[in-house]
């Protein structure tokens, strides 16, 4: 019955000596960690020996770096490699001039609209890339027969043109379409994009302007993280490109240096996959970042 | 919900076991650099309903599920029927939880949720039925058991997992905040069924929540708590009229503070041009104090003359208006009048403030 | 007593109202389907006219000079002989390897999911997104430098010389894991974040220990999740190509019908292999849509418990 000044703050006992807080449990640990290590060996244990070859694969020659510093002078490697940086640009940019309206229009619009985006971005997972390289071979083939007296030769000879074919642009940018419209959909699944919306309307921009000041601006981890998917899946398309008879990057790397005993386009290829792999990682752990500082509540 | 009320021999177990004690003692925990308990002892009776209330982050939920096991202290010990069970693991303890939300498994029909426990004891599937069955019509839900979790609303969800909480007959019932996620109406309803089933049953039973009003209306005792540690822990008509800390008296219900002044005499103090006698004792004499008052207790006239307090505004709560009035030091308080008695007092009305004949809580001027 | 609904429209001013908001949803419908035309009319050109022109090229004949006819000749060529043993090895190889990897997957994304490095859910993660999606050429040729006839285990530890062979359908095999886990480990870690911590903790509430947890609760809620993966990792697999041309060629040396599409694809079979090829493909999209059939639903169905 104490008046609420005199009450003392609880009385603290003096702390009994603290037990292990962490109950360590040791079994599930074990396996754990086995299962890692396991795992890591598989995975990283080809890369080490594929770099080891590259270094140390003549024994006349012993260890030696030379396999990567002639990566700067062997034949074919700049020109396919640019080639195929040329046509992950084009690709990325087509698939976001496709995308970018669709998913905004999918998110704002009817469940039916949503139904038939989903399916066609289902449909190049339901025809495995050989198959549509049979398809496209031959209404080529067609085309060779049928086209040169139409006036529509000149462009068909165009789009097969070796320095920009036109029509590996457009295989890849099928092809991408199933992943990167899952990634650009999942990122707008983060945003309350009617809400914002509405908010930007209320406050006099337009419908276009909204779209553009509000939501792209908040649309850019996802089409970061869908533009790297898409450069990684241009830069290792091989399937289309050999057969039609291309030389972008990966195709050099299995045909292109046929003087070498392999070296070179082994380094090659692993520092390719290190190349994605780091950058994959970069943008992997900054978007969590930037999602936990966006979560903290103020204080 | 059932019209038939469940009667005696359903509702109470038929080996009456004797309700169970539960005992923190002296238990810590840090998370980090922030610690959620810094010191709780607490002693829950035999049968009694004792809600655990406070602000995010005073610690009751660590404390509960430290009494679940899903959380080990870094010191102090945890007593259930005199016995130290901080080692055992949460699975073979003795305490049904009901947990906040999601904790129904999505794969299973209502009565196969209920009956989870009964299969990991290895139950016969018949007697695992007939008593997944039984706990469903205790909770007013019997023709449901085939639902699964998707097909029920949030508050049959809640019922579900009391009964599923039930199952294996526990010592103890642990509730952390099962009616935070569901509507108003439906949270009323089942405040009271929780209630009704916990005396019937006479089950020892542990309330963590943030709202006031919850613990107020349900429990035997209530444990107010704050970064930690225990402000008070008392029923809720003692924590309502005599509240032990500041913070008490301004987290249960609401308290105005007016400013006073203690004297020569300790006991007794000047507020509002009037002398009242201090409820309790005073350590120091000469100081300036706020007197702690509930809104009910703030007797208004209207004045005559002018200046003075004046209400400056008016909130409308039904049976009861609470006024806002502003005392001539300029500072404000509450005063709660039956909505009749308001009515001749409009806001800009000039008003006399007295307090009624009665000991006061004080406090040092904050 | 009739009530009235003051907010429906009546007499002359409520059907014109009730014409204006049908015409601005209709608008706001039809703005939709503009901003998604561009990307139908894409798909029907690029993706449309091969497939159409892969089905009907399945049904036609081919000899230069002479007019083509309707045929399923070339269809039930794709189902017989060598073309028929690799269509049963790349479904053998594909269910095989995706039975394992969806295993090993899981294995794989439990630890990662529940261990205390942050680092390492972002390592494994992005790693996977690569490993799954760039192409199987530069672990084509990983493993020739690892377990190929001159690779540095094979020289180390004598395979060889134990009857390994990397170029078979067995190492082949050991090759498309390391795509098919990363794979696996990309769809389930989803389902596994998905699982809730309630659940396991009133699963402990009511007595069950770690593996009841698992195989009550946990295996249960997350086997539609792995139905699923498992049949995502046989399509990608059956579909598989780059890594296997990398390592053998294309053409008969190992019966995958993936090879040989290419190899009839490249002409240096008889004039009519082409069309041949295009059965296949034809063979290839039934099975795909199958895996797609059996697929969907699964995804739906964990979509729904694990959200």
């Amino acid at each position: 019955m104490a008046s609420v000044s005199a009450l003392n703050s609880p009385t603290t006992a003096a702390p009994k000596a603290s037990r292990s807080s962490r109950r360590s449990g040791g079994r599930p640990r074990f396996g754990r960690t086995a299962v890692l290590v396991i795992a890591a060996l598989y995975f990283i244990g080809p890369l080490v020996c594929s770099f080891l070859f590259t270094v140390d694969s003549d024994p006349a020659k012993g260890f030696t770096f030379s396999a990567y510093s002639q990566i700067f002078s062997v034949a074919g490697l700049w020109p396919a490699l640019q080639l195929s940086l040329l046509l992950a640009a084009a690709t990325i940019l087509v698939v976001f001039l496709l995308l970018i309206p669709t998913v905004i229009a999918v998110r704002l619009g009817s469940p039916r609209l949503r139904s038939v985006v989903e399916f066609v971005c289902m449909l190049p997972l339901v025809v495995p890339s050989i198959a549509l390289t049979a398809g496209i071979n031959i209404l080529l083939r067609w085309g060779t027969e049928y086209l040169p007296p139409t006036p529509f030769w000149v462009t068909f000879v165009d789009m097969q043109n070796g320095s920009f074919p036109v029509i590996l642009l457009l295989a890849y940018v099928v092809m991408a379409l199933p992943l990167a419209f899952r990634t650009l959909d999942s990122g707008m699944r983060a945003i309350d994009v009617r809400t914002l919306l509405e908010a930007a309307q209320n406050n006099g921009a337009g419908r276009a302007r909204a779209i553009v000041t509000v939501i792209l601006p908040n649309l850019r981890g996802a089409m970061l993280n869908a533009g790297m998917l898409t450069l990684a899946l241009v830069l290792g398309e091989f399937t289309v490109s050999s057969i039609l008879g291309y030389t972008p990057f990966a195709v050099w790397i299995v045909n292109g240096n046929a003087a070498d005993d392999g070296t070179v386009t082994t380094a090659v290829s692993l520092i390719s996959l290190m190349l994605t792999w780091a950058a994959l990682l970069v943008m992997s752990v900054s978007g969590g970042r930037r999602k936990a500082a966006s979560n903290k509540p103020a204080t | 919900m059932s019209n038939a009320a469940p009667t005696v021999a359903t509702a109470v177990p038929s080996d009456t076991e004797k309700s169970a004690s539960v005992e923190f003692r002296g238990l810590r925990r840090s998370f980090g650099s922030a610690t959620a308990l810094a010191g709780l002892d607490l002693t829950v009776q035999p049968g009694e309903l004792l809600a655990l209330l406070g602000p995010s982050g005073c610690g009751k939920t660590t404390a509960l599920r430290m009494l679940a096991g899903f959380e080990t202290p870094d010191s102090g010990e945890v007593l259930l029927d005199g016995e130290d069970i901080t080692g055992v693991p949460a699975h073979r303890r003795d305490a049904g939880m009901v947990f906040q939300s999601y904790s129904l498994f999505p794969h299973l029909n209502a009565r196969d949720n209920v009956a989870f426990g009964l299969r990991m004891r290895r139950v016969g599937t018949a007697e695992r039925r007939a008593r997944a069955d039984e706990l469903l019509e205790l909770v007013g839900l019997p023709q449901y058991g085939d639902r699964y979790p998707h097909q029920l609303s949030g508050g049959q969800q809640q019922r579900i997992a009391l009964a599923r909480a039930l199952a294996l007959r526990p010592r103890v019932l642990l509730l952390d905040e099962p009616l935070s996620a569901l509507d108003a109406k439906v949270r009323m309803n089942l405040r009271e069924e929780i209630r009704r089933l916990q005396q019937e049953l006479q089950i020892t039973t542990l309330f963590v929540t943030h709202d006031q009003e919850e613990a107020l209306s349900m429990a035997d005792r209530v444990a107010v708590m704050r970064d930690g540690r225990l402000e008070q822990c008392a029923t809720p008509s003692e924590l309502y009229a005599r509240p032990a800390t500041a913070f008490v008296a301004e987290f249960v219900g609401t308290m105005n503070r007016i400013a006073g002044h203690v004297g020569s005499d300790p006991a007794v103090v000047e507020v509002l041009g009037q002398r009242l006698p201090v409820d309790g004792t005073l350590s120091a004499a000469d100081t300036d104090v706020d007197v702690l008052v509930r809104p009910e207790n703030v007797l208004l006239e209207i004045r005559t003359s002018g200046g003075g307090p004046v209400v400056t505004s008016t909130s409308f709560l039904g049976a009861v208006t609470r006024l806002t009035v502003q005392l001539q030091d300029g500072s404000t308080i509450k005063a709660d009048l039956s909505t009749h008695d308001a009515a001749g007092l409009p806001a800009g009305s000039s008003v006399t403030v007295r307090l009624p004949e009665r000991p006061v809580l004080v406090d040092t001027r904050s | 007593m009739s009530t009235i609904d003051p907010l429906a429209p009546t007499g002359a001013a409520g059907a014109d109202r009730s014409r204006r908001r049908l015409r601005s949803s209709l608008r706001k419908a039809a703005a939709g389907r503009v901003a998604v035309l561009p990307l139908l009319l894409f798909v029907a050109v690029a993706f449309g006219l091969p497939a159409v022109a892969m089905a009907y090229g399945s049904f036609t004949t081919y000899a230069p000079g002479q007019p083509s006819h309707y045929t399923t000749g070339n269809l039930s060529a794709s189902l017989s002989g060598g073309y028929l043993t690799a269509l049963l090895g790349s479904v053998k190889l594909s269910a095989i390897a995706a039975l394992i990897a969806t295993v090993l997957g899981l294995l794989l994304a439990q630890a990662v999911v529940t261990s205390r490095f942050e680092v390492l859910r972002h390592a494994v993660l992005s790693a996977s997104g690569v490993l799954a999606n760039f192409g199987g050429v530069p672990l084509a040729f990983a493993f020739i430098a690892t377990l190929g006839n001159n690779g540095l285990l094979t020289q180390h530890l004598h395979l060889t010389a134990a009857g390994w062979n990397l170029y078979d359908l067995t190492g082949l095999g050991l090759v498309y894991l390391y795509f098919l886990i990363p794979l696996m480990v990309l769809t389930v870690i989803p389902a596994l974040d998905g699982l809730r911590k309630q659940w396991r903790e009133a699963a402990q509430n009511n007595g069950a220990g770690l593996w009841q947890y698992w195989r009550y609760v946990a295996l249960p809620v997350l086997t539609p999740s792995l139905l699923g993966g498992f049949v995502l990792l046989f399509g990608s697999a059956f579909a598989a190509y780059a890594t296997a041309a990398a390592m053998v060629g294309a053409g008969g040396a190992v019966p995958l019908i993936t090879l040989q599409i290419a190899a009839s694809l490249n002409g240096n079979v008889d004039a009519n292999a082409t069309n041949v090829a295009l059965a296949m493909s034809l063979d290839m999209v039934v099975i795909s849509v199958l895996v797609m059939a059996v697929y969907l639903p699964l995804q739906r169905r964990s979509a729904r418990w694990l959200v």
